[in-house]
């Protein structure tokens, strides 16, 4: 979430800034070494079904965090609900 | 005479009043503006108040709390003054705490911070939201009346808080009187020094510096010892003094924001015609209350950037060393976001997007916690009565109110809020079963509560000192056993840092600095301080 924001993507609303508590960090991993993200946990899994754009690939951007494993990743940021 | 757009925010007990009318009169001067006389820009727009607070390249926070009038403790030069600002952090007010630090120091003491705040964490702290609301109110409703700010609001949120960070039931009344007795922060008349030792955040700091030794050395299943324990993101431990002035900050944070949060939410409740019926009606309807008051009543009324590069506003240069003022009343307020932007309305759309709360990197990181706290004694208030009012012998009819606010420029907040309780039909208000504290809270007079007892964790005996059971406090007051401190410790007494430790023995403190004081100093001070003459 850091890193999209950092880089200036104001699409990407992070509302509460980061803790886990608002679901609007919503993105869909598309393509890249996604075995090598970090585990989801039960808040997540919460949290993204109160989206109507859940898909298969949807994580909260703000329980991801960057490693080099991640090198290449593709996310699309997830409408604003 | 002073037009009202160029009078002096920061002084001003009339503008403390009706900060609202004030902030049009500038928005009137244009979205962003220098007063006349005053060396700082205020932001008055939504759209430019998001862009700076996004762009914690070019702005530093490291003026949040002093605010965008103090002087800077250095003359910026060059355009680029980052490096001046790390240089000088420690003389700015509160320099090292979360909502004032930058970069790398922020991402790291902010991640411990989120994971405090997580839905499950929240879920398990509601359980005590909901019983200890459930005790306050029914108290209330039961004596027809309450003040609410003092009596209600300020417990309430220290207990949560407190019980959010696992505070030993035992010491979470100590924690209440201290922060009853303290100020908000952006005072009016002049700031009090953090660094002095009466402040209640140093005096909780001596609490808390324990709780983290004690758990650091034998580890607990609580929270406490996993915020003790817990790792910065890059795989360090933090140092004990980090978590101690963290948990103070939570403290003071939740203080000032929340409780007040509750009582402008209660001013909307009783004066807007209808309101509180709707609200009985559909308790759904609270969370877009909160958000609206949010909106146009938050507790916090501005923040303040410091450009730390050269760089733009909008289209306007902005030097680096300029000091900002955001206004987060009138971003909340701005007619090109928010139409009709003065009304109060419950179904605004998008309405979460507000910046009550900030945005970006220094998102207040408690927001959820308040909007549960404040959701769930609200919904009580409205659930045990059929009506709420305003004391009109306190506070003047409707359409006439008379209110105090605090004098703080940051906060925007009541000092008092009596409200008038008529009980539902049919409620039953016996209490509903033990109460959460040991000592109840006073429903009728809050200042019969006792001003910060501070006794260490370990009682003081009446006659005699020791080494393990008198606290710092007491020994630096007898000039005896300061005496034999400074016989003992060269220099001790006269050591800032010791206002950290005054509500710990010299046995507590010896955790944190086993080096300088060894078992046998202790023991040759106990042998002084037993052949001291008892008072």
């Amino acid at each position: 979430m850091e890193v999209i924001r950092d880089a200036g993507f104001d699409e990407l609303l992070a509302l509460c800034g980061g803790c886990c508590s608002c679901a609007t960090c919503h993105v869909h991993i598309e393509a890249g070494p996604t075995d090598a993200l970090a585990a989801m946990s039960e808040d997540e899994n919460d949290l993204l079904d109160s989206s109507s754009h859940r898909g298969s690939q949807s994580r909260l951007s703000c329980q991801l965090p960057i490693t080099d494993a991640l090198d290449g990743l593709r996310v699309k940021i997830a409408p604003e609900d | 005479m002073t037009e009202l757009a160029d009078r002096d925010y920061f002084t001003d007990h009339e503008i403390l009043v009706d900060p609202y009318a004030y902030f049009e009169a500038v928005r009137g001067k244009g979205r962003v503006y220098q007063p006349k006389g005053k060396d700082y820009l205020m932001v008055m727009g939504f759209e430019e108040t998001l862009e700076i607070m996004r762009n914690s390249e070019d702005f530093s926070a490291i003026i949040g709390l002093q605010g965008a009038s103090a002087p800077l403790p250095f003359t910026p030069h060059g355009p680029d003054i980052t490096a001046q600002i790390e240089a000088h952090r420690g003389e700015f007010h509160g320099g090292d705490l979360l909502v004032n630090l930058d970069d790398n120091a922020h991402v790291q003491l902010r991640a411990l911070v989120n994971r405090l705040f997580t839905p499950s964490r929240l879920k398990a702290n509601e359980e005590f939201i909901q019983a200890f609301s459930d005790e306050l109110v029914r108290d209330a409703v039961a004596n027809g009346g309450v003040e609410l700010v003092r009596t209600i609001a300020t417990p309430f949120v220290t207990l949560v808080i407190a019980d959010l960070l696992g505070i030993p039931a035992e010491d979470r009344q100590k924690f209440m009187d201290i922060i009853q007795d303290a100020p908000p922060p952006g005072n009016l008349d002049g700031e009090l020094d953090l660094d002095a030792e009466d402040h209640p955040f140093m005096i909780m700091g001596g609490y808390f510096a324990q709780y983290v030794a004690e758990r650091r050395a034998d580890p607990k299943q609580d929270i406490l010892s996993e915020l003790a324990n817990a790792v910065y993101p890059d795989g360090t431990l933090p140092d004990e003094l980090a978590i101690v002035k963290l948990g103070m900050f939570m403290f003071g944070a939740g203080q000032d924001t929340s409780a007040k949060l509750l009582g402008n939410a209660m001013r909307y409740i009783v004066d807007q015609p209808g309101l509180q019926d709707k609200l009985r009606a559909d308790p759904k309807l609270v969370p877009a209350l909160i958000e609206e008051v949010l909106r146009l009543e938050g507790s916090t009324k501005q923040t303040a950037r410091l450009a730390r590069r050269d760089t733009k506003i909008g289209d306007i240069p902005v030097p680096a060393g300029t000091k900002i003022m955001l206004s987060i009343a009138a971003a909340n307020r701005d007619p090109a976001r928010w139409e009709d932007p003065q009304a109060f309305k419950l179904d605004r759309p998008k309405i979460r997007e507000h910046v009550a709360f900030g945005r970006s990197a220094h998102t207040c990181a408690g927001a959820p916690l308040a909007r549960v706290e404040v959701r769930i004694i609200l919904e009580k208030l409205l659930q045990y009565t059929a009506d709420i009012d305003l004391d009109a012998e306190v506070h003047g009819p409707r359409g006439a109110r008379k209110l105090d606010f605090e004098p703080s420029f940051i906060i925007r907040g009541l000092s008092e809020l009596h409200l008038k309780l008529t009980p539902a039909a049919g409620v039953d208000l016996s209490p509903g079963g033990s109460p959460m504290i040991q000592k109840a809270v006073p429903a009728s007079d809050p200042r019969a509560v006792t001003p910060a007892p501070v006794s260490g964790p370990v009682s003081v005996p009446v006659a005699g000192y020791s080494t393990a059971s008198t606290r710092l406090a007491t020994l630096l007051s007898d000039p005896g056993a300061k005496a034999v401190l400074d016989q003992h410790f060269p220099g001790i007494t006269a050591d800032k840092r010791i206002g950290m430790a005054k509500s710990m023995t010299l046995r507590a403190i010896q955790k944190f600095a086993p080096g300088q004081f060894t078992d046998e100093a202790l023991d040759a001070v106990d042998r002084d301080l037993a052949l001291l003459p008892v008072d």
